[in-house]
């Protein structure tokens, strides 16, 4: 049975993910070295920047499967896009949560309308739209069509929130990994970051699968329910 | 038996009761070191609060689809 698959096959990422993640732990607080200009509070980047990661990587499935929803209108693909969507907003609130606390150390403020911040808050209000939309259209099959176009448009602020900070003056440093020539990461700094992105990852795509049989299932029981009606 | 919302809500409470008060606790019995006093235990709690905030928004997650689940389940079997 498929569905029964991707619930192992959930289970058993989410559990690597969170293996992956206290290893990330050990690393961060007792590996990797201090950044000399920021001191400790450096620390946040291995959390702050794989959950960025992640909520852009889920946006990005959120747009692709609301646009190949919009053209196939398959449902499985509403199904994916919706879980992929809840598991976005999870790790954007992380990001707008995490990023604060650091920027109160380095920069001496919570909050700033700069443009990676500003973008960033954007896109958290895009997509709680993109639930409001679903759960407020009388029709639920005009609400899924509505939402993916909702969808499709927040993964455009996507690149805007990556090259805001070579596009315009911004508090926020520039890229130290992905640049033209190379990563300018300290290389113990740089493998915990990687640790800290390949678990991130291995986490979302584990809960996301049991998401996703869970909307699959819920709109299978529905159709029998419906069916035993009439 | 408390719902596992009201358990998040604890386990957010005692985190954030942590923060606060194991690095200030640390700080009553540190002996003061000459050439550190400017040393500042706050970006330990802050990254701390970081670090607990996403664990308690992903597990929040995890707990909200595995009750669904559950919720579903229980509906199927009536």
């Amino acid at each position: 049975m498929p569905s029964k698959l991707l619930r192992v096959g959930g289970s058993v990422l989410a559990v690597l993910g969170v293996l992956g993640i206290l290893v990330l732990h050990w690393m961060v607080f007792f590996w990797t070295p201090t950044e000399a200009s920021m001191g400790i509070i450096q620390r946040i980047f291995y959390i702050h920047v794989p959950s960025a990661w992640v909520a852009f990587f889920a946006f990005g499935i959120v747009a692709l499967c609301g646009a190949m929803y919009l053209w196939l209108g398959d449902e499985r693909l509403d199904h994916a896009a919706v879980s992929a969507a809840e598991g976005g907003m999870v790790f954007t609130t992380i990001v707008l949560l995490t990023g604060p606390l650091w920027g109160r150390i380095a920069w001496g403020t919570y909050w700033t309308w700069e443009p990676r911040l500003t973008l960033t808050l954007l896109l958290w209000f895009i997509y709680l739209g993109y639930f409001l939309v679903r759960s407020s259209t009388e029709n639920p099959e005009r609400g899924k069509r509505f939402s993916a176009v909702v969808g499709i448009v927040g993964a455009l602020d996507i690149p805007l929130i990556h090259l805001s900070v070579l596009w315009f003056r911004s508090l926020h440093p520039t890229p130290v990994v992905m640049k033209p020539e190379g990563p300018t990461l300290h290389p113990d700094m740089l493998l915990t970051l990687a640790v800290g992105l390949i678990s991130f990852t291995l986490l979302f795509l584990g809960v996301f699968l049991q998401r996703y049989t869970l909307a699959v299932a819920t709109h299978l029981a529905a159709v029998r329910e419906r069916e035993a009606r009439s | 038996m408390l719902s596992s919302t009201r358990l998040l809500r604890l386990g957010f409470l005692v985190l954030l009761a942590l923060a606060v008060a194991v690095p200030a606790a640390a700080q009553d019995a540190a002996v003061p070191v000459t050439g550190l006093s400017g040393l500042s235990l706050r970006p330990y709690q802050f990254v701390f609060l970081a670090y607990a905030l996403a664990w308690l928004l992903v597990l929040g997650w995890v707990v909200a689809v595995a009750r669904r689940m559950a919720r579903l389940e229980r509906r199927l079997e009536r």
